[in-house]
């Protein structure tokens, strides 16, 4: 029920009963129609005119596909235009409805409790902790940290991450003394992935906080920030959820400093944009976003949807879903676009983005089952199904690239002849190669136009101008990114493709873990990777130069991405051509030119890693010998399994896991007398669960004389009682 | 620090007339059981050597004055034992909790506290060291307590699911006998149907 009052929560710990009437609904409504109308309206002229020109050149079955794949690809273009044509607009004359508009400042956050949860997975804890570290010293200067705690959430598989994760985090409460303050937890099961993980904390501490905030494991929030958006919440009691705009940064690589250059300088326009459609019905993206507690635990548990993969069974992509579900329940979600202090990384190389893209793709994907759920709200319907065209366009760019060239192999091999007939548009007096490039140049313009409406509004604000380096160098900076992306295109779209076809088959395509070589990826990864996308540009490219060297060229820069994408792949990676950029002044970013302190704070303390750390490899089974062997780890490690026993729901998962019988023990004499190597990874993890085993192991293996002992402890103990 | 030292070698039953030996053991055992003993406590971080080197002794003194009783078992052995109870009753001590052999949680309470008070920090001279203790090294022994998080407070989040309508039942196609196989030929049907119409 659109502009009712948000369903009410059983409220003890509510906040102030401030009313905030929501946005009338045909407000709203004509701002999704005349921003969609136009998208329309652009993309029914231009289908038109391209429809026009395959009229002019003979109807054909093949031809009717290709018209309706061009309409859906132009109508996808045209909503990016729109989303930079009106973001540009708003910015330009101001955009009155924005949930940063209100006088928030001066809400005060007495009787306010924050929980900022971390959840992980078999991450890098050095950099997750220390973003969280820059996050907490921010935060602490602002004076408000008694209203925050901090959680790490844990779902890490791997036992080594799992004991390195506890080590550091005690290294991090005492270094930051922040005991009490900053806390830890790692699921027993990973169920739900990391939307089950964040359950699992709602469920353990969720209604001792009136808010939580999710942080990605490579998030850092200026403290500033975090207060305002506590602020922003108290100041609006109908608004469930505020996401602000991540600005991408600390990318090193030519690949990751051209992604948060067009980051920053784009997003802004294309998320004032969206605001201006989506107003209080906003999106979720899964991180950097603050939550009412309350109503997010009474609506947004995610169902089971019904059927098998790839559509039914657990939802992926829990993100887009949950805003829809607080939406549905009348709670308004928003953007808060023009707040900065929210950052987040990019991925380094090529690859990576695509493993990333990948897993995206496949939840996004599933949103096509959510599309049909009663009860949702138009607008977040639309958020759900730009989500998935945005994968889906993909495929179809291969099938009308695939469409067109059929025609003309058609054309060439039937021996039909090419008269073109006069258009439907004879005012226009074009030939057929003046129609085809008009409509060539049309769909450039509206690709392209959101770059040069952001270059424009850069011009006219001296500040953020000079934070890219001034506009000359930003000029040439869009200029690369576009030669750039334009080569990158073609990659994204073969990817997308095996993404969408093997996620429909419900094929399982397995990748291994990236090998970073200490400046990028390597080439024989890149090779491994990209051989398949070169072969596809060679063998098109030569088919194309047969079929039609006119049109081969005009094919080529679809052909080059391909077959330079092995190069391309490993060059753009390397940190040394980014940092070459930089030094010429490209792509520069705010955040690079005029460093925040908290990225400066991140930035130092993993340089201090990066010198002091340990980088031999080490030892496999490295954190079983460790929580086993180190007096204290071991200590840590059993003082948290035993603390566990405190939730009676952890309690029972402990039990059924088997932890406390007598096969642990059993389990523990192997461990001991075999070696780590000789039992299963579950066996082992099964011990390491156990707080009497470990606490065991810990006596025995100092107890034991050394020959009752395999030689994979007497080593590892070796290493322990010399180490410093 | 006021540890026997030289209790070690003089006191009864250290030394016996049998050259080559220490309490009835040779003199390699010793050493190894030195060695166990000596890592243990450099694991603890006791990095000062001639403290750990009284501590050492210390609980060699008393593995020395068991291990005539107990030909079977090897002085390492006899050493690592007596480490650990010495460990132990010293954290029930300063902790004032009573040692049980049921629960070996005082160990891991007792490594715990010295953590979290520093002691290889601020205290080492303080280990092992029979009372009294300083005022600060004992609040901070007895009154630390690492929390992983927050009293708990328990609720469970409950799903509503999705009314997908009619296509809740598109959803239970899969479950048709056959269904896969029947696409694919399907699909191979439509393809030579295409071939044809585009060929001709």
């Amino acid at each position: 029920m659109p502009g009712a009052a948000p369903q009410s929560v059983p409220a003890s710990d509510q906040s102030p009963p401030l009313v905030v009437s929501p946005l009338p609904r045909v407000y709203r409504g004509w701002r999704v129609f005349i921003f969609y109308s136009s998208a329309l309206l652009l993309t029914g002229l231009v289908s038109m005119l391209f429809a026009d020109l395959l009229w002019r050149t003979g109807w054909s079955a093949s031809r009717t596909v290709l018209l309706v794949v061009f309409v859906i690809l132009f109508l996808l273009i045209a909503i990016g235009c729109m989303h930079g044509v009106f973001g540009f607009f708003l910015r330009a004359f101001g955009d009155p409805r924005r949930i940063t508009q209100t006088d928030y400042r001066n809400q005060s956050m007495a009787g306010t409790s924050t929980a900022i949860v971390f959840p992980i997975y078999n991450e890098n804890i050095v950099r997750v902790y220390e973003g969280l570290r820059a996050t907490f010293e921010s935060l602490e200067k602002t004076g408000q940290l008694e209203h925050f705690d901090f959680f790490i959430l844990s779902d890490s598989t791997d036992p080594d991450k799992w004991v390195e994760e506890e080590r550091c985090w005690y290294e991090l409460i005492r270094e930051l003394d922040a005991l009490g303050r900053i806390y830890y937890r790692r699921r027993t099961d990973n169920e739900g992935r990391k939307s089950g993980n964040v359950r699992d904390f709602l469920n353990a501490w969720g209604r001792r906080y009136r808010y939580f905030l999710v942080c990605d494991a490579d998030s850092v929030m200026r403290g500033g920030t975090l207060v305002d958006l506590v602020k922003l919440m108290e100041a609006h009691p109908t608004v469930g959820l505020i996401q602000t705009v991540p600005a991408l940064v600390n990318a090193e690589s030519l690949f990751g400093r051209i992604q948060q250059f067009s980051n920053r300088l784009y997003a802004p326009l294309f998320i004032a944009g969206l605001n201006y459609w989506a107003l209080n019905l906003g999106n979720y993206w899964g991180h950097n976003a603050i939550i009412r507690t309350e109503p997010f635990m009474q609506f947004c548990d995610l169902p089971q949807l019904p059927g098998h993969k790839p559509f039914g069974g657990q939802i992926l992509s829990h993100d887009f879903v949950e805003a829809a579900l607080l939406s549905r329940a009348n709670w308004e979600v928003w953007l808060a676009y023009d707040l900065e202090g929210s950052y987040e990384e990019v991925p380094q190389g090529m690859i990576e983005n695509a493993q990333r893209e990948r897993r995206w793709c496949q939840g996004n994907l599933q949103h096509g089952l959510v599309l049909f759920a009663k009860g949702l709200r138009g607008v977040n319907r639309l958020h759900l199904l730009l989500g998935i065209c945005g994968y889906l366009a993909g495929p179809l760019w291969l099938v009308f690239l695939l469409t067109f060239n059929w025609i003309h192999w058609y054309q060439k091999y039937t021996g039909l002849s090419n008269i073109t007939v006069h258009a439907f548009t004879p005012y226009l007096n074009l030939s057929g190669i003046a129609h085809a490039f008009l409509v060539f140049v049309i769909c450039m313009a509206v690709l392209f136009l959101p770059k040069v409406l952001a270059l424009i509004d850069l011009a006219f604000d001296w500040e953020r101008r000079r934070a890219f380096g001034g506009l000359t160098r930003t000029t040439v900076g869009v200029v690369g990114e576009t030669v750039f992306s334009t080569l990158h295109a073609p990659l994204l779209m073969l990817w997308h493709t095996r993404f969408v076809v093997t996620n429909l088959f419900g094929v399982s395509v397995g990748w291994s873990q990236q090998k970073r070589g200490s400046d990028g990826t390597t080439w024989l990864f890149a090779i491994r990777r990209h051989w398949g996308h070169t072969l596809i540009g060679l063998v098109w490219g030569a088919f194309m130069w047969q079929l039609n060297r006119y049109l081969f060229w005009w094919f080529t820069p679809v052909f080059t991405g391909m077959v330079l994408s092995i190069p391309l792949s490993v060059w753009t990676s390397r940190r040394s051509l980014g940092a070459r950029a930089r030094k010429l002044g490209l792509f520069l970013t705010p955040e690079e030119t005029l460093p925040p302190v908290e990225l400066v704070s991140l930035r130092s303390q993993m340089k201090i890693h990066e010198i002091t750390d340990d980088t031999t490899p080490r030892r496999p089974h490295a954190g079983l010998a460790e929580a086993v062997l180190d007096p204290y780890v071991n200590a840590i490690h059993v003082s948290l399994l035993r603390e566990k026993r405190l939730n009676p729901v952890y309690a029972e998962q402990l039990d059924k896991l088997g932890v406390g019988r007598e096969t642990v023990r059993v389990l523990g004499e192997r461990l001991l007398a075999e070696g780590p190597a000789e039992l299963a990874p579950a066996d082992r993890i099964l011990i390491m669960t156990d707080a009497h085993a470990m606490v065991w192991l810990h006596q025995q293996t100092w107890l034991r004389p050394g020959e009752s002992l395999a030689p994979w402890w007497r080593t590892a103990i070796q290493e322990y009682s010399h180490r410093d | 620090m006021d540890l026997p030292v030289e209790s070690a070698i003089t006191g009864p039953g250290a030394l016996t007339g049998v050259a080559g030996q220490l309490a009835g053991r040779p003199l390699e055992e010793w050493n190894a059981a030195y060695a166990k003993v000596e890592n243990y406590f450099h694991a603890l971080r006791i990095r000062n050597k001639a403290l750990l080197g009284q501590l050492v002794l210390r609980v060699l003194e008393r593995a020395m004055k068991r291990a005539p009783a107990e030909p079977d078992h090897s002085a390492t052995y006899i050493a690592a034992e007596e480490m650990d109870r010495t460990v132990t009753e010293w954290f029930a001590a300063v902790l004032q909790a009573p040692p049980t052999n049921a629960d070996q949680m005082l160990s891991t309470r007792g490594r715990l506290a010295l953590l979290l008070a520093d002691m290889p920090g601020k205290w080492q001279d303080q280990f092992l060291r029979p009372p009294p203790w300083p005022e600060e090294f004992v609040s901070a022994m007895r009154e630390t307590y690492l929390r992983a998080g927050p009293d708990f407070q328990l609720s469970k989040m409950s799903a509503r699911p999705f009314d997908l309508g009619p296509i809740t039942t598109l959803t239970n196609l899969g479950r048709v006998p056959y269904l896969k196989m029947s696409l694919a030929w399907t699909l191979f049907v439509l393809f030579l149907v295409a071939v044809f119409y585009f060929t001709h």
